[in-house]
């Protein structure tokens, strides 16, 4: 269902919307993150990217599991934390997170859901922002199957049109957004549809990077395991775990016992966010770390995200945000690895 | 003025004779006009080294990961590495010496003066750039950085674009080198804490109300910790219980196994986590304004090691990272050392 | 009625003197509040900064690190040491804005029990008005 939506109108819809927690963009100096907003006047859809990507919101940071409590010799009593909040919607989701949530999904669902992640996940409404140019000089969606007006993922897309949005509702829950405000939005005519294609296909010639003949990659990756390639691209690596932590599809987590009290034994189980590039990552108990230096771990990363997704998943675990080049701080560039792995030893 | 093209006559030298294994120094990024570490192995490739007013890294941390990489080889080649540094990078280098971490027969170090100036914030840059994308950067003699954009150059004076550290520099030039290019003058510094002014001044609650919002903010990515030449450690004080108990561990090592700070980013325990790097900075955190520029959040971390440098200088009289003779901070004391504090 | 806040004070001892000058009030049955933790050490300068931070992560209200009197260390220097990292610390506490008044130190010898309870019984009015330490502690 395409609709409009004047901009001056857009903070009475918002306002029809208190039924639900808003997460939207918001500033705090130069850095934007998403934030629970009260107050329709705090959302500002005037942003580039978010420096941490909404995945926080379905995949938060630290979530607790349950609680256990054991007073001297009694059973343990244990009572699970289910993820307490109601209808949540995320306003102005870039396509490449939203995107991104669709690969996360596959990893906590599939033959065995995971229950924090979905109960966040189902109660989530997803209104996107098309990128009419791109957010950052990095991005590179189109180069993942992915592109600045995608739907992947989305209840509703908007797109600037100028003085409106262009409102494009996919799914149940999206209509049902649109249903609580119907008379704010207005069809669309036959010159608007027109200028949004405009809109749509000018943004995909803004995007600037590339990785060529992407498809050449998983089969190359396979047989370079054993190369030498991975120690010198990883020369440079501060193992700082920056990439992974602003990465919109990274997931990699790590599960503590929190004790709050020895008498009685209280504590909580949480889990926390972890990132393949700490050395302690991989450490087994006996001692052996099987990734112990940065090569191993550089090359992890790689093929995780452009070998072994793809083949149990068949995406790649990218989305193009370019949040990982764009804040690396040695200037590691993943599509520049890329390329290297496509044209290593031709 | 430098001169690059010395720099780059040096490293060839020391590479074609073998003397260094790689050369450590900056080339050109792809993403805009940062330039991004290099390491040169080739004597034909010292081209790519450059030399302007955005080589901003602190490439020291390099040595600790040569240390590290040579003790898990079995037959690890010997000989020593060569390295570009500023000033500031060259006391991180000192420090290393003073704690025995590297030999000074490891390294080949090429010293380069930052004269009288410094170099760029990067973020002070995009903003004075509005999205204009540059492409060089280059010193003038006026004192002046000329930015060049597309279609033109723009001038600017340099104090406006320098790092926050830079206008407080102890040592604008090196301080240990095989090799210095450059102007060997000290730049004078009329208050070299000034920054730690305004913090200072305020009363207990609002600088409460500081810390907290700014370490709420905290993910604990550990970055600042990754960046940092002086933490190196194998098992850090956050870790300690991700390190494994094996058959060999002995009783006092895992009765030493505390868990000291809880993995959840929450303020309690990032509190913890900051204080007790700046702790373990004291004395040897030389400014370098790393920790700072990696964090994604933009927490200003520098006060807080800023603060504690201050207060190595007015209480004990001792400056890290000048002279790698001298002993530790903590591990030093006077009989004149304040105790006006004590009851 | 509402019942007065008792703040609760960890002290960093040290064994050959602090400790035995808090054994002395002890044992000579001098009265002084009971509102001290008190963990013997070998020395003040083995109290790591880490150790005080932990103490006020768990809740304490105040912290004290107690010493032998310049000279007089049982290892000869350690308390030198202690001096100039407790100087430290207490910079630091200041400035993320602790109250100043949470954290002291102190040199009290063997022979020094009514020092000690002196000492203790300051810290304790001192820490009364401040009510419960929630700036550092752990709060998950």
């Amino acid at each position: 269902m395409d609709k409009l939506l004047l901009k001056k109108a857009f903070p009475q819809w918002v306002k029809k919307l208190q039924a639900y927690r808003i997460y939207a963009p918001s500033k705090d100096k130069d850095i934007w993150t998403y934030e629970a907003v009260n107050t329709p006047e705090d959302v500002d859809l005037d942003f580039l990217t978010t420096a941490l990507s909404p995945k926080k919101i379905i995949f938060p940071q630290r979530e607790i599991y349950f609680e256990f409590k054991k007073a001297s010799e009694d059973e343990p009593e244990i009572k699970e934390i289910l993820p307490a909040n109601g209808p949540t919607i995320m306003l102005g989701v870039r396509s490449c997170d939203a995107k991104a949530l669709t690969l996360t999904d596959k990893v906590f669902g599939g033959d065995f859901e995971d229950v924090y992640y979905w109960k966040r996940r189902n109660q989530t409404v997803l209104v996107g922002l098309a990128c009419n140019t791109p957010p950052s000089p990095n991005c590179f969606c189109l180069s993942v199957d992915g592109s600045p007006h995608s739907t992947d993922g989305l209840d509703i897309l908007l797109t600037d049109m100028g003085d409106k949005y262009h409102v494009e509702s996919l799914t149940k829950n999206g209509v049902k957004l649109l249903n609580l405000a119907k008379n704010l939005f207005t069809p669309p005519k036959a010159g608007d549809k027109k200028d949004l294609q405009k809109i749509h296909s000018e943004s995909e010639k803004k995007i600037k990077k590339q990785i060529k003949n992407l498809k050449k990659i998983p089969p190359k990756l396979k047989g370079m395991w054993d190369s030498s390639f991975w120690d010198e691209e990883a020369m440079s690596c501060l193992r700082c775990g920056i990439c992974t932590y602003m990465c919109p599809t990274c997931h990699c987590f790590d599960i503590n016992d929190e004790v709050h009290s020895h008498a009685p034994l209280t504590g909580k189980r949480i889990r926390t966010w972890d990132t393949c590039q700490f050395p302690d990552f991989t450490m087994h108990s006996s001692g052996h770390n099987p990734r112990p230096d940065k090569a191993s771990r550089l090359r992890q990363r790689i093929m995780h995200k452009f070998q072994y997704f793809v083949e149990h998943y068949q995406n790649y675990q990218c989305t193009g945000c370019g949040r990982c080049i764009t804040n690396c701080p040695v200037g590691i560039d993943i599509i520049e690895v890329l390329d290297k792995v496509r044209d290593y030893g031709s | 003025m430098v001169n690059v093209e010395d720099l780059r006559k040096e490293a060839k030298r020391i590479l074609k004779e073998g003397k260094v294994k790689y050369v450590i120094g900056y080339e050109r990024g792809q993403n805009g006009l940062m330039p991004k570490p290099a390491f040169i192995k080739d004597p034909e490739d010292v081209d790519r080294l450059i030399w302007d007013p955005t080589c901003v890294h602190n490439l020291t941390k390099f040595l600790v990961d040569e240390k590290k990489r040579k003790a898990g080889e079995k037959k690890p080649d010997e000989r020593p590495v060569g390295i570009v540094v500023k000033g500031c990078d060259s006391r991180a280098i000192v420090v290393l010496l003073q704690e025995k971490y590297i030999n000074r027969e490891d390294i080949h170090i090429l010293g380069i003066s930052c004269e009288k100036t410094g170099v760029i914030d990067e973020k002070k840059l995009a903003n004075k750039l509005k999205g204009k994308k540059a492409e060089n950067s280059e010193l003038d003699e006026k004192g002046n950085f000329v930015i060049s954009v597309q279609g033109g150059t723009i001038k600017v004076p340099a104090e406006e674009l320098l790092a926050e550290r830079c206008l407080e520099c102890r040592a604008n030039y090196p301080v240990v080198y095989d090799l210095l290019l450059g102007d060997k003058t000290k730049k004078k510094v009329e208050e070299p804490f000034k920054s730690l002014e305004k913090m200072e001044s305020l009363s207990e609650k609002e600088r409460w109300a500081f810390w907290t919002e700014q370490l709420a903010k905290c993910i604990r990515c550990y970055a600042c910790r990754s960046a940092c030449p002086m933490c190196y450690c194998d098992e850090c004080v956050v870790d300690t219980i991700n390190f494994a108990v094996t058959a060999d561990t002995t009783a006092s090592e895992k009765a030493g196994k505390i868990k000291w700070v809880e993995k959840s980013p929450v303020p309690s325990e990032n509190f913890v986590y900051h204080m007790v790097r700046a702790m373990h900075l004291a004395g040897r955190c030389i400014d370098c304004g790393e920790c700072e520029r990696v964090c994604p959040l933009d927490i200003p971390l520098r006060f807080l090691n800023k603060k504690l440098e201050k207060e190595a200088k007015e209480l004990f009289g001792y400056d890290a990272g000048f002279d790698p003779d001298e002993p530790s901070l903590v591990s030093s004391f006077k009989d004149e050392d304040p105790e006006d504090f004590i009851r | 009625m509402a019942e007065q806040f008792e703040p609760r004070i960890v002290a960093f001892l040290c064994k050959w003197c602090s400790s035995a000058g808090s054994d002395l009030a002890g044992v000579s049955r001098m009265q002084y509040p009971p509102n001290v933790i008190p963990i013997t050490v070998m020395c003040s300068g083995s109290v790591s900064p880490l150790y005080i931070f932990d103490a006020f992560n768990k809740g304490a209200d105040g912290v004290l690190v107690s010493g032998c009197h310049p000279g007089d260390c049982h290892y000869i220097k350690g308390n030198y040491y202690a001096r100039r990292r407790i100087a430290i610390v207490k910079k630091l506490l200041d400035f993320i804005g602790l109250e100043p008044e949470r954290f002291q130190m102190s040199w009290v010898s063997a022979a020094e029990g009514k020092k000690y309870t002196q000492i203790i019984s300051d810290f304790v009015e001192e820490l009364k008005p401040l009510g419960p330490q929630t700036k550092l502690r752990r709060n998950i």
